[in-house]
């Protein structure tokens, strides 16, 4: 009983907002000296646009497992953090997975499985392959990738500065709902009943909280918006020098065409094998 | 020659009936370390931004008169123009970071500005700053005062002939106050800067300007040489600045002797101060007067505790490792220590916030481990150092009255009324906490903290971002508080505070008690002063650099041990 306490106790604690906060930016800057981070954005955004479109439309299960063992490999050399792991698993089971548990317990046949298999195997390929780009690589650097590609210089800055402000609303968040617990009264949560209306509780306060935590923003923002202005942030906007600079940053090395060779190596390889078969 | 020309510059905000400046016609040479000192809400943020062109371009208004600054009218040039030309660096600096790293964030106003030497110039300005070798950092990194000085390097980095500074050591300890104004020295001394800031502190103004700035209500009072200006300590007081404490003793003392003040030049930092106190000859050496507890009882406990924070990359950091340390009933704590000594994360173990990887700590003898949070907060509360953090409801009347409301107290309604009649605060009732002052958001906070009468109070530096009048003010009301709650503990910087209301001072170093004890245990050992890099208030360390022996915390103590070294006259 001790142990299941404990375990509890540890989950509950590690679901804290803290913890969301490190592991947002440990997703977004923790990781940057890994293989991935080091590549090029407009070469990862290629990459991407491959791995992220082609699965949907082809249903050759060979194909399909070496991509997915592919985005597999590039996911864990991009040493994603555990929490979007785990949402990218609660997702793809959301998805289909537990369409085929259903299908199985309800006496499915493997005819069954086979179709499902194909689509979850589809989601998972094309949902790791985001999140080895998105969360593998710098938000700043994608940003740079996405403007090359002439995405409007208001989108790459907000893609760098949502990192940014994310930790600040985050801390904030958990400061007031801090707040909360050391002046509120929740209801007993020791049995079933009152475990729902601590859920429902809690779902309260997390409204609650958005009015003081919008307000609180705001003010800080104040001086940001001021800053921003110093700063120069319209003029280079519309300074076409400015992107200039800012692109001159990137640069493709051989380790670039090496990663995209090894993949279309692999992609063939896997086709290969599906004609043989 | 002229950096700054102001002709009849009258401002109002967009709406206000009244306005926030008024008529105001100065010059600011080229080179000047200015120092703007005025109550709060006399127009000082106001008047930097009209520096800069933030007024009126991006914040409108009714502006009348006109703003030269480097030659430029500041409703002609564009705001970014007018930026590279005067750097600004904001009282909530931390709000002023955009970038994720510290050179990116160095830089950033260059690259915007298309320079192309841009890393170049964001390298040079962190240099400037004192941040050279942190620029692959990440800012959430960097402790309070880098961040401060990080924000002064992206002014920097633009090579701004002026440099405005809106109160820049509000919220640092005295080493990091010192290093800032000292990058601000250089700045000034070796590349000619303009250096204008907004300051409270009267020491500092001793020490580092050139000349001083009397703003009130919107008008200018007077601007004069630092020396010539700290000399009104009357003006200056009624306008809520408080001379340095050298010069209050000083001027207190030549009043009690009957001396007009115009044919005695009053000293301004403890060295000139030396050469005008003696000590009495009467004077025995005051003994130092230990720590006794008061009672027996334990309210709070450290046994053992380790505890490390997560870090975004490679491994924890380690705050506390096997720490030990008893509160007793009663104790009126100070806990005292350089920013990122360990202050606010003892705070917040023991109201739960952060569990100790190991050992255990205890309130009122019991594991806080088997308490659950809104138990624990019936004997415990803390008021955060930010005080918006702590409103939750739309006006501070129904935050006062919450945690009774929620926990069905009777006569809460009564209660809140008695609170907010307490702390002043009755007229302000139906108003959001943060559209409040300064001070009335720390009385309002307070009051919210002690509403469910806990017997421990902790209060995360109640003094931090006030200016001196309003610090007093909450001076008197932590001093009223003493009665209603049992034993407290700040965590602070302020050291008036320190020796004006503590009981025990607890210095922590490195995660470590360094040193418990009264006041004369403390900062009567210069090897622990030297060591922690404490400051006592300057009337103590007027005291000893005259009589090594003397304890005095206050004027009144101080102008009871000392007399005139000479008559005044002559030292005139």
């Amino acid at each position: 009983m001790k142990t299941v306490d404990k375990l509890s106790e540890s989950i509950l604690d590690k679901l804290s907002i803290d913890f969301l906060r490190n592991q947002v930016l440990k997703n977004a800057y923790g990781n940057n000296d890994t293989v991935i981070a080091e590549m090029d954005p407009r070469m990862m955004l290629v990459w991407y646009l491959f791995f992220g479109l082609v699965p949907w439309f082809v249903n050759d299960l060979p194909f399909l497992l070496g991509c997915f063992l592919l985005v597999m490999i590039t996911t864990l050399a991009a040493r994603v953090t555990g929490l979007v792991l785990l949402l990218f698993g609660v997702g793809v089971f959301s998805q289909t997975g537990y369409l085929l548990v259903v299908t199985l317990l309800f006496g499915g046949d493997a005819s069954a499985i086979v179709p499902l298999l194909v689509l979850t195997l589809k989601v998972a390929t094309v949902s790791l392959a985001s999140v080895t780009v998105f969360s593998g690589m710098d938000p700043d650097k994608l940003a740079n990738g996405l403007m090359w590609y002439g995405c409007p210089e208001r989108l790459s800055f907000s893609i760098s500065y949502a990192y940014r402000i994310l930790p600040i609303l985050m801390e904030e968040f958990q400061n007031i709902l801090l707040s909360y617990r050391l002046r509120g009264n929740p209801p007993e949560h020791e049995h079933l009943g009152g475990k729902i209306k601590y859920l429902i509780y809690q779902i309260k306060i997390i409204i609650h909280s958005f009015y003081p935590l919008m307000l609180n923003t705001a003010k800080r923002s104040r001086t940001t918006v001021e800053v921003l202005e110093i700063k120069g942030y319209r003029y280079a906007a519309i300074n076409k020098q400015v992107k200039k600079i800012k692109l001159s940053t990137l640069h493709v090395s051989n380790n670039d065409f090496l990663f995209l060779s090894a993949s279309f190596l692999w992609i063939a390889v896997t086709v290969l094998i599906s004609t043989l078969i | 020659m002229n950096v700054i020309e102001i002709d009849h510059l009258t401002y109002s905000y967009p709406g206000a009936a009244h306005p926030t400046l008024k008529d105001i016609t100065v010059k600011i040479e080229k080179g000047d370390f200015l120092a703007i000192v005025g109550n709060n809400g006399c127009g000082k943020s106001t008047f930097c931004k009209t520096l800069n062109g933030l007024i009126p371009q991006f914040i409108s208004g009714d502006f009348q008169g006109s703003v030269r600054a480097c030659g430029l009218d500041t409703r002609e040039t564009d705001v970014g123009t007018l930026a590279r030309k005067v750097g600004y660096v904001y009282q909530d600096f931390e709000n002023q970071i955009i970038r994720p790293t510290v050179l990116d964030d160095a830089s950033y106003a260059c690259l915007n500005y298309a320079m192309p030497d841009y890393q170049q110039r964001g390298l040079c300005a962190l240099e400037e700053c004192g941040l050279s070798g942190r620029q692959d950092d990440f800012i959430w990194q960097l402790s309070g005062g880098q961040t401060h000085l990080l924000a002064l390097a992206g002014a920097v980095s633009l090579q701004p002939e002026v440099l405005i500074l809106d109160e820049p050591i509000a919220q640092l300890d005295p080493k990091h106050a010192d290093r800032i104004y000292d990058v601000l020295r250089q700045l000034n001394e070796k590349q000619g800067k303009t250096i204008i800031v907004i300051e409270h502190h009267t020491e500092y103004i001793a020490d580092f300007c050139k000349h001083v700035m009397l703003l009130k209500d919107g008008e200018l009072q007077w601007m004069l040489p630092t020396e010539e200006a700290l000399q009104r300590v009357e003006e200056l007081q009624s306008c809520n600045i408080f001379p340095p404490q050298v010069t209050i003793a000083a001027h207190r003392m030549l009043q009690a002797g009957g001396f007009s003040e115009d044919s005695v030049k009053l000293p301004v930092t403890v060295e000139e101060g030396k050469g005008f106190f003696a000590p009495k000859p009467a004077n025995d050496i005051p003994e130092k007067r230990p720590f006794l507890y008061k009672s027996d009882e334990i309210a709070a406990a450290f046994e053992n505790v380790s505890v490390s924070y997560r870090s975004v990359k490679g491994e924890p950091r380690t705050v506390f490792s096997g720490l030990n340390l008893e509160i007793r009933k009663g104790d009126k704590v100070a806990l005292i220590g350089s920013n990122g000594a360990g202050k606010s994360t003892m705070m917040k173990l023991l109201v739960g916030l952060l569990k100790p990887s190991s050992g255990d700590v205890l309130i009122n003898g019991k594991s806080i481990r088997e308490l659950k949070p809104e138990a624990l907060s019936r004997q415990i509360s803390m008021v955060y150092q930010n005080p918006e953090d702590m409103f939750i409801k739309d006006s501070i009347g129904r935050d006062i009255s919450y945690a009774m409301e929620v926990r069905h107290i009777q006569d809460s309604a009564g209660r809140t009324e008695q609170l907010l009649e307490r702390f002043r605060l009755t007229q302000l009732k139906d108003r959001d906490g943060r559209l409040l002052s300064g001070g009335q958001m720390r009385r309002a906070s307070l009051a919210i903290g002690i509403a469910l009468n806990p017997g421990i109070l902790l209060l995360d530096e109640p003094t931090a971002n006030l200016d001196i009048a309003t610090r007093k003010e909450i001076m008197r009301t932590l001093e009223d508080m003493k009665e209603i709650t049992e034993t407290v503990m700040i965590a602070t910087h302020d050291m008036q505070l320190v020796c004006e209301w503590a009981e025990r001072i607890i210095v922590l170093w490195n995660g470590q008690v360094v040193a418990d004890g009264s006041r004369d245990e403390i900062f009567g050992s210069r090897e622990i002063v030297e060591k922690v890099g404490i400051r006592p208030p300057e009337i103590f360390s007027l005291g000893r650099a005259i009589a090594p022996d003397s304890l005095c915390y206050t004027i009144d103590t101080f102008l009871n041990a000392f007399e005139w070294r000479s008559s005044p006259d002559e030292n005139s």
